[in-house]
This record gives structure tokens, sequence and C-alpha cells, in this order.
């Protein structure tokens, strides 16, 4: 830049697209602002607090991190973690033949299976759940049917593990299967077409076409889930009672029954700074962006 | 001039119903080993469902495909030695330029260098360098270029026969005509047999052996592009191989007929050519643009009308002009440039040798 272009002076007070822009996301900045990272980073703060105090004003200690460390937290977060990613991977198998009928096969059929999906997101989560438990408990509708028409004794099928799994599979299936829906609907129908017609089996076309070319909706699903099953906490009270205790179900006591505020506030800090890495880490191994941006323009 | 060699493919009064409604009407035809083979046809006359069913994406109703002798109606289209390339190209958008020419390769279990060798070869044998290309992610390949990654792709799988949906559509007319040469020469150099779709009769023409012509699922003519050019069969044939004048006529005695042409009703004397026909019988004669003329007072012609000149339109080399012969029939002319002055007044006419009867 040795003979440079006289900079053109700066036109005075006029509104480029950028002053537009902040302007118009101004709202939206504030209610981030406040409702959003302002509560975050009490409850980070809060983590700092000594524990058993309501005060935001004091000195700040690492004793909650302390505690955590010398306790059995971990076992509540690899449940937690562990539950999810089962969660995660059951739904992928069930959901991706399911969202490929429906982006390929189904033609109209596909608007009432989802109409029919989304209908059961109108019941409120809970009421769902304590559906399964009259189903699954002692004498009740699989247990009674059982006892009435085989003559079969069942105890209550609830207060296990494959009972929380089954009502977190139940659960998710939506945020699972949408954005599958979506992602195998990015594979056209001629590309699949060619790479058969090159000579590719069906398992082939399955591994080297449609996989890849609809792995962003795999991966936004599979993050949805993910980052919603983690902090479930319904589904391992009410289908199994206190055989297994999550993360999130510890910091909910640490808040109520044992008025910890500040120990709930400090496993609150590293959950979310743990879910963030196990993202970020999935994030990174699959470049999103890249495989977005590479839509055919066909 | 390839028609001795052995049949590669025949088709055996294949029909293609769905549901009532026949996409492909018993057709039958046989492409030669090494042959250029065009089915042309306006949208909906079956090509693209022909197609369809020769590569392995639909199956016939009835009739049967074979392929060297051996009937194919049920193999799957990774199991045929046939590949396509499709109007879309279709190729891969996750992949580089080579991963996409060594797919099939790769789906074969070739080794990654024999792959890379091979792509290698073909990359350079379609006017891409392999230096440039090879990484190239195919998405930020220009409209040409994924063209000639599509067909180096459908080289790689080495078929016995290599079919084209009308890959070239898309193109501008340049890059189009340069493509169709191309092609002609690539199909020459590795005496494979190639069929090709198009709806343009021109486009069939520059690169075909043979040309099949559909219609509504019918094959109304086939045959060598200039003996199509030289004998069309019908009316259809005709009108669909470009700009002709085809006139309504109705057989009049004596080697005569009357033209109706709009409001007026024209004697016109026809065409040795045409034979003895009935008296009253309704004709379609063709006459092509560039055979009619204008003629100046004192000059014989086989026939002469009246018109009046309403537009010319430079072709370059030449000009065409639309011409009213009377208010709703109009003519199209083609002359070489600077033959005449525009005046809107003038008088047609041309050798009866330069007309044609066709069927209605």
């Amino acid at each position: 830049m040795s003979d440079a272009v006289p900079v053109p002076p700066k036109k005075s007070r006029s509104f480029g697209p950028g002053a537009v822009g902040l302007f118009s996301a101004t709202p939206f900045g504030l209610l981030m602002l406040f409702g959003f990272v302002a509560p975050l980073l009490c409850v980070v703060w809060f983590g700092f607090m000594p524990p058993k105090t309501f005060s935001l004003l004091q000195a700040p200690t690492l004793e909650n991190y302390q505690t955590i460390f010398n306790q059995t937290y971990f076992k509540s977060i690899l449940w937690s973690l562990g539950l999810a990613t089962a969660t995660v991977l059951i739904l992928l198998v069930i959901c991706y033949p399911l969202a490929f009928a429906m982006a390929k096969i189904f033609k109209g059929g596909a608007t009432f299976v989802t109409y029919a999906i989304a209908t059961s997101l109108f019941v409120s989560e809970n009421i769902r759940l304590f559906g399964w438990v009259i189903g699954f408990m002692k004498n009740g509708v699989v247990g009674g049917t059982l006892a009435k028409v085989f003559d079969l004794q069942v105890d209550s099928l609830l207060y296990n593990i494959p009972v929380i799994i089954l009502g977190m599979v139940y659960v998710y299936l939506p945020f699972m299967l949408f954005p599958l829906v979506l992602g195998v609907k990015m594979v056209p129908d001629q590309v699949r077409e060619a790479a058969f017609d090159l000579g590719a089996s069906r398992w082939q076309v399955f591994r080297k076409i449609d996989l890849p070319l609809s792995l962003p909706g795999v991966m936004i699903g599979s993050l949805l889930v993910f980052v919603l099953s983690v902090g479930a906490i319904s589904e391992a009270k009410i289908l199994g009672g206190q055989k297994v205790v999550t993360i999130a179900s510890d910091i909910e006591s640490e808040f109520t029954y044992a008025q910890n505020w500040p120990l709930g506030s400090a496993l609150s800090t590293l959950f979310i700074a743990l879910t963030t890495v196990v993202v970020f880490f999935a994030l990174s191994r699959f470049d999103l962006e890249k495989l977005l941006g590479k839509k055919p323009s066909e | 001039m390839v028609e001795s060699a052995a049949p590669i493919l025949e088709v055996a009064n294949v029909t293609k119903r769905f549901g009532a409604f026949a996409a492909v009407n018993d057709v039958s035809f046989k492409i030669s080993d090494g042959e250029f083979f065009t089915l042309v046809g306006p949208s909906g006359s079956g090509k693209t469902t022909l197609l369809r069913m020769l590569v392995g994406m639909e199956k016939p109703t009835t009739g049967e495909l074979r392929l060297r002798g051996k009937v194919i109606n049920d193999l799957a289209p990774n199991l045929r030695p046939t590949c396509m390339v499709f109007q879309s190209l279709a190729l891969f958008p996750h992949m580089t330029v080579g991963k996409n020419v060594e797919f099939p390769l790769n789906i074969r279990g070739a080794s990654q260098g024999d792959c890379r060798t091979r792509a290698w070869e073909l990359l350079k044998l379609l006017h891409l360098d392999p230096n440039r290309y090879y990484d190239k992610n195919v998405t930020q390949c220009s409209g040409g270029e994924r063209q000639r990654v599509a067909l180096a792709r459908a080289l790689a799988y080495d078929p016995e026969i290599l079919f084209f949906d009308e890959p070239l559509s898309a193109l501008d007319a340049r890059l189009r005509k340069t493509l169709q040469k191309e092609l002609k020469d690539l199909q020459r150099s590795t005496k494979k047999t190639f069929c090709y779709v198009t709806h343009s009769l021109e486009e069939a023409m520059v690169m075909s052996d043979r040309v099949a012509i559909l219609r509504a699922g019918v094959i109304e003519q086939i045959g060598q592009p200039d003996e199509i050019y030289a004998n069309p069969k019908n009316a259809f044939v005709a009108e669909f191989m470009g700009e002709v004048n085809l006139l309504d006529i109705i057989v009049a005695a004596d080697g005569t007929a009357l033209w109706e042409a709009g409001r007026k009703t024209i004697p016109l004397t026809l065409p040795a050519s045409a034979g003895a026909l009935e008296a009253g019988a309704k004709r379609k004669l063709l006459i092509r643009p560039e055979a009619l003329r204008f003629v100046v007072p004192g000059e014989v012609a086989g026939n002469t009308v009246p018109v009046r000149i309403l537009n010319q339109f430079s072709l370059g080399s030449r000009v065409q002009y639309h011409v009213e012969v009377s208010p709703g029939c109009t003519l199209t002319v083609e002359r070489l440039r600077e033959e005449r002055s525009a005046t809107a007044e003038a008088v047609l006419g041309w050798e009866l040798a330069d007309s044609q009867i066709l069927e209605a």
C-alpha cells in the first residue's frame, strides 16, 4: 500500500447497515442480558459463596467445589451423561429410518405423521410420564392385562434403568426426528440414484451418500436431545423412583431440601461447564458450518 | 454406418404404464455396439421414462430389454454394466472432484493407488488439469467443469453403454456446442456406445449416428440424421426439426392441390414425388425456409404466390423473413444476406422438387 488510495471522508451522521442492525438487536440483547447472562453470572458467583448462605456479598471461597470433589456427585454426573448418551444413540437408530420414510417415501402421509408426533408435545411431559407409571406399575395396564389374560403375575415394571431410558427416548423423540427429517431431505434423490447406478449397494449408498449428506440433521438432532436429556430430571424421578439420581435432581435438592444455594450453584456451574465442553468437542469433530455450506446447488 | 454392427441393446415391445397412462407404448429398437444413439422428443414424450428403464431405475410393464442377448428387465442399476449422466449431473457434493471420479472404482474395491491413477487419466482425458482439479471441491466448479467431472465419473465405471439424460441443457449455447463436439470425439476415441436423450433435435443431429424421434410414448421415426432431415416421415417430425413451413392442402385432381391459406384458397402444383393421391385427401406440404425465394417479374418457378413482408431478422450470414400470404397465414423465408432490397410487397416462389407431401 505504498501509493495508498486516499481514504474517502467519513460520511457524517449516516446510519450504516451495521448501526441499524445493532439498533434492531437491542431488545433481544437486553432480554438476553437480563434474562440469561446476568442470572448465569449470579449462579457462577454464588458457587463461590460460603455454604448455606443466601448473600452474594461475602468473601469468595472454593469450599463448595471441595465438597463436590470429596463426595460422590461424580456418580450423578456420570449417570446423567450416560443416560443422555444412551438416549441419543437409541433415538438415532429409531428415528433415522422413520425420518427417511417421512422425507422420501410417505409423501402426503408425512404430514400426518408430523402432526401425530407433534400432538404428543401438547400434553405436559410429566403427565405423559405419569401415564407410563399407570401402565407399568404393579397391577397397572401392562401387569393387569398379563395377569388377566395370560394368568401371568408380574411385579412392578417401574424403577429400573431401562424404563428410565424408555421414558427419555419417548419424551425426546420429536427433537431427534424433526431435524433428521430435514437432514434426510437435503440429500438429492438423483445423487442417491447416481451412486446406485455407479455400482454401489444399498448399504454403500447409505454409508457414503445418505449419512454424510444428512449429517447436519444428525448433528443438530443429537445435540438437541443430548443437551435436553442431560439435564432431564422427571424421567429418573417419576419412572426410576430413586433408583438413579441424576445431577439435575442433585442440584434441585441442594436448592430445595438442603437449602444450600452455594453448593447447588457450584454444581450447576460445574455441570454447565462440563456439558459445554462435551458439546463443543462433538461440534469440533464435525465441521457443521462446512457441511451446511456444502449444500448441493441442484 | 455402424448399423451393420451387432446390437448391444435391444428394446423389444417395451411398454411402461403409470396407472392407465402409457408413458412408453410398445417401443422397439436396437442400439448397435459403438454407436452414438439419440432419443429425441418434446417434454412428456416418454423419453426420460424410456431412459430410466434402460438404466434400470424403472421396470417395463411389458416387453423385454436385452443387453447382448440377455434379458435385463429386473437387473438393478448397480448390477448393470451401464451407467447414466444425469440431467442434474448428481455429483456428490461432499466429495472432491477426485473422489467423485474415484467413486465407482472405490465401490469395486480398487486400491487407493489404482483409483488415483485412473482418476488422473480420466481428468486429463476430459481436459481437466488433475493438478488443479483433483482436490477441488465439486461445488466450486463451473457448469462446464461439472459436466466433465460427471462424464469422467461415468467413464470410471467403464460402462458398456453410457446413457445421458440431457446433461447439457442447463449450459449456455456456446459451451453446449463445444461440449457436444467433445462428447462426439470422446465417443469415437473410447469406442463406447453412447445413448443420449434430448429435446433438441439440433443437438441430436450434431452428435448422433442414429436418432429416434419420440412422440407420446411412440417412436415416430428412427434413422440417420441426414436421412430424417431429407425424408421426415410426417408433419410432427418435420416441425420438430426446426423452422419449416407446413402448408395445409387438399389434394385435387392431376397433381394439383388447394392450399388453405388463412382466408384464401390458393391452387398449387404438387411435386412429382407425391404420386397418385386420392382427390380430397388432406395432407401437409413441407417447404423449408431456404427453399423459398422471392421471384422477380418474368422469372419462372414451380409455384408462385404474392405475399407481404411483415418482418425481417438478421441471422448473421442469412436473413430470415416473416411473410404474410393472407391474414392468419404466414411463412418463414431464409435467404442469404443482401439478395434483395426490402419492399413490402413481393412474389414468393419455390421449385416443385423442393416441396414434400407429408401425412397430416
